[in-house]
């Protein structure tokens, strides 16, 4: 479970987070949306405990971020929107270092890795050096390491950047799956259609405050547009946060 | 939203949420760690044995002449002092003041490089961020960083360390277990320094967060001051002619202060000469010294590092997303101006280089600082009173100084001007996609590394030459070898950067520290020395001969030899110019025809 309680957090005298109160179940796929600079990405380091919050607590599974940050940790798994990997050692060896460190046995980390590597069909580059991967062939790798333990708490940042149509769909099912067996799965997305998709609950936040949380059906409710689609929905309800768009310049006449 | 709930068959639900991880105990994650390690120095050492034997091979061969080079200057330096000082009390005080100057500057070096280097893979590094996400206590977290940074600080303090001990046991005919202890005494050394430097680096990322420009310029200022009152309280009003024998006690004397017994040089130095003399139990009983306060240094800064990297990490974010208003408009104008005749795309080219190097303090504290030290011993050098002694050595001591300018400057277009392309390579998508051709962008860095290093290295030369009070007509060749070395090296590192790019490394250390850089570095080095020799050796000659026909000592000295002369140093100077020239032409050619065809 994963618990925001009137959680702030600044940049010097800019506020990132805005008292943020949210709570997410286990079985819940929760997405947060936003646009950019609305606070999203600072929402997700202090849920994983890269930052602290200025004021609030920020708990998961019942471990406070602040006071127990390595018991919190143990429960997550991360995948970041910029995956890290060491470029000097290979899918497989960088997998079993995290392994390693999550206290597994040699014949857990050996069945846990032949298990990720076919769901996400790591096995034509598994023994290859990190350095030669592509951005989607990394991403897969870091969503196999983060889905190695089997998590109670998942934790994504912007998942589907990278990622070709079929490990888009694969990740989709397979987080579909693991909120089903009782996983909390934490997303923050621009991806509408994904988070309309398999999302149990939307939050939407703008300039650090959350602005809507609920499902879709409740948000087409609120804003009196029950067929309108998420994409329709969140522009609505962050019109009033974004400028008008700059009329476009007037093209220079051709050259002669 | 069909797929909500539709369990897919693969993926057994009983273990879909795993038991809690079992927590590593510290021994566990300390072998998890070093696994990594391990398994990274295998596969970079596998990769090097296979793909990159030639690089290999140069790196080994260029390190081991380097280290012969040191350890036969260091042998020659001791049997200098043990032929040349006869009593043994006075050769006993002069090798521990070596010992303990050379170790205290070491120990100054390795305090700053750890905290430097440290704070860049702590608080910049995407590992740290993988692994602050993961379940291992920030103490290890800290650790694997600090050893780490240990390794990269210390490497230099080894290779310039072990040639100096070795050579220096081979002229005392130190006994076996000297040689077998050089290692233990080192590695317990560096520890202590580097502890230093981490806690320092710690301390003012909690403490002073956002505020590493104004530290580093406080250091950079600190080193320049220190330094400069040491100079001045070491050479400042000594009672006896130089390199006298009252001189030197007196030197000898004004060492001492890097002698005192709470410092771990002393203890490094009484060690090793204590073992070398071949009172072992001595020498060893130093060695557990540094070792007892190595370790204790090491608990410090891991209990620091534990209490303080976490909050230190988050302090830095809350000043990153203050916004900072571009300032210094000025210096942009002036470049402006100066740049005045160049394009509009190449002006613009210049001015963003310059942009980023302003607002790179660790490129320009460098810059100042050994700019700095430079013109502090240019503005002391005539306390030397060289031209009392001998006239000859006026303008030796000259050309050494341009020399050192230029070697100065090939370590900074090694470190800053050759990366360059290799960085623009990475977001090569900014630049490719403009109306620009190729050929803009390498001129662009080559008129920005050569017009920024000619003003700085001609008029630390311009200094030195007229501390020196050298000759009107040696002054001017000084400033044309200037300008013929600076932008001789500026293409050497610009077209060796677009031949030998390395898109992959962000960090333009790291790039430098490759093959192209050690290549850049070495080619510049013998560049420089053939630019100097062409010049330096028929001014020598011209200018003994002109003193020595001053001083009616060699009135009868042959025309021919005096046209001989003349010509030597005239061929001097047009040969320097030439070699210039194609050290210039030919980098560049070969780097943009490189450029052009280059697929990023």
């Amino acid at each position: 479970m994963i618990e925001f309680h009137e959680v702030t957090r600044k940049y010097s005298r800019k506020t990132a987070v805005d008292q943020l109160t949210l709570t997410v179940h286990p079985g819940q796929l929760f997405a947060l949306l936003g646009p950019n600079g609305a606070g999203k990405t600072t929402t997700i380091k202090m849920l994983v405990g890269l930052l602290r919050p200025d004021s609030g607590t920020v708990r998961v599974c019942g471990h406070d971020m602040v006071d127990q940050p390595q018991r919190a940790i143990e429960s997550i798994g991360y995948v970041p929107d910029q995956p890290f990997l060491y470029d000097k050692l290979s899918g497989r060896e960088f997998l079993e270092f995290v392994a390693e460190m999550r206290g597994m046995d040699r014949a857990a980390t050996a069945a846990n890795i032949a298990r990720q590597s076919e769901n996400f069909r790591l096995d034509e580059f598994l023994d290859d050096l990190a350095e030669t991967y592509s951005h989607g062939m990394k991403q897969r790798l870091v969503f196999a390491s983060a889905f190695l333990h089997s998590p109670a708490v998942l934790v994504i940042d912007e998942p589907m950047v990278g990622l070709d149509p079929r490990t888009v769909r694969l990740v989709k099912d397979l987080l579909r799956e693991r909120a089903a067996a009782g996983t909390t799965v934490f997303m923050s997305t621009h991806t509408l259609v994904v988070a309309e998709e398999i999302a149990d609950r939307i939050g939407i936040v703008t300039q650090g405050r959350l602005h809507f949380l609920g499902t879709v059906p409740e948000l087409q409710a609120k804003l009196s547009a029950h067929e309108a689609s998420l994409e329709a929905l969140f522009l609505e309800l962050t019109e009033g946060d974004r400028r008008k768009p700059e009329p476009m310049p007037t093209p220079l006449p051709e050259s002669s | 939203m069909s797929t909500k709930a539709s369990a897919q068959p693969g993926w057994p639900l009983a273990d879909a949420v795993g038991p809690a991880a079992e927590r590593l105990s510290p021994r566990d994650e300390d072998r998890a760690f070093w696994r990594l390690r391990l398994r990274l120095a295998r596969n970079m050492a596998r990769e090097m044995l296979t793909r990159m034997r030639f690089r290999l091979t140069l790196i080994v061969v260029l390190t081991g002449l380097l280290w012969v080079g040191m350890f036969w200057m260091f042998l020659d330096g001791f049997a200098f002092l043990e032929h040349g000082i006869r009593h043994p009390e006075t050769l006993d005080q002069t090798i521990r003041a070596v010992f303990s100057m050379f170790f205290a500057s070491l120990m100054v070096m390795l305090v700053f490089s750890s905290a430097i280097i440290l704070y860049g893979s702590l608080f910049r590094s995407p590992e740290v961020t993988f692994l602050l996400t993961s379940p291992v206590r920030v103490e290890r977290i800290f650790l694997h960083k600090f050893q780490e940074a240990i390794v990269l600080s210390s490497w230099g303090c080894v290779l310039l360390g072990s040639p100096m001990l070795l050579a220096y046991g081979v002229v005392a005919e130190a006994p076996w277990y000297y040689y077998v202890l050089l290692l233990p005494f080192l590695l317990a050394f560096v520890y202590l320094p580097a502890t230093l430097g981490a806690v320092a680096c710690l301390l003012i990322a909690r403490w002073l967060p956002g505020r590493q420009n104004v530290v580093l310029v406080a250091v950079a200022a600190a080193i320049l001051g220190g330094v400069a009152a040491m100079g001045w309280w070491l050479w400042t009003g000594p009672e006896n002619d130089l390199l006298t024998a009252g001189w030197f006690q007196e030197m000898l004397g004004r060492l001492r202060y890097c002698e005192q017994r709470l410092l771990p040089n002393w203890w490094l130095s009484s060690g090793l000469l204590e073992t070398a003399r071949g009172a072992w139990s001595e020498g060893l009983l130093f060695l557990v010294v540094l070792i007892a306060n190595g370790l204790l240094g090491r608990q410090v800064c891991t209990w620091v590092g534990g209490q303080t990297y976490r909050p230190a990490y988050n302090a830095l974010f809350n000043r990153r997303g203050g916004r900072k208003r571009s300032r210094a408009g000025w210096f942009e104008a002036l470049l402006g101006r100066l740049s005045a005749g160049l394009s509009g795309q190449m002006r613009l080219l210049l001015v963003k280089d310059a942009r980023l190097f302003r607002r790179d303090p660790v490129q320009w504290t460098q810059f100042l600082i050994f700019f700095g030290l430079l013109a502090l011993y240019f503005l002391n050098i005539r306390r030397f009173s060289y031209d009392r002694h001998y006239t000859g050595w006026v303008n030796m001591v000259s050309f050494l100084n341009l020399s050192v300018v230029g070697l100065l400057m090939s370590t900074f277009t090694t470190r800053f001007i050759f990366p360059m392309i290799s960085l623009e390579g990475q977001r090569f998508w900014i630049l490719g996609l403009l109306p620009l051709k190729r050929e803009t962008i390498l001129w662009g860095k080559f008129l920005f590394a050569a017009g920024g290093s000619i003003a700085p290295c001609a008029g630390l030369v311009l200094l030195s030459d007229v501390m020196l009070g050298v000759a009107p007509l040696i002054l001017l060749v000084h400033q044309l070898t200037c300008v013929v070395l600076c932008v001789g090296l500026a293409g050497i590192a610009v077209g060796l950067g677009a031949r030998l790019p390395n898109f992959r490394e962000q960090s333009p250390s790291r790039i430098a520290a490759g093959f192209g850089g050690t290549l850049n570095l070495v080619v510049s080095t013998l560049y420089i020395l053939a630019i100097v020799l062409l010049t330096a050796v028929p001014s020598h000659f011209y200018l003994v001969a002109q003193a020595a026909g001053e001083s009616r000592m060699l009135d009868d000295m042959a025309l021919p030899d005096r046209r001989w002369l003349e010509f030597y140093l005239t061929s001097g100077v047009i040969g320097s110019l030439v070699l210039g020239a194609i050290a210039t032409a030919v980098p560049l050619w070969i780097g943009f025809r490189a450029f052009r065809r280059i697929e990023f």
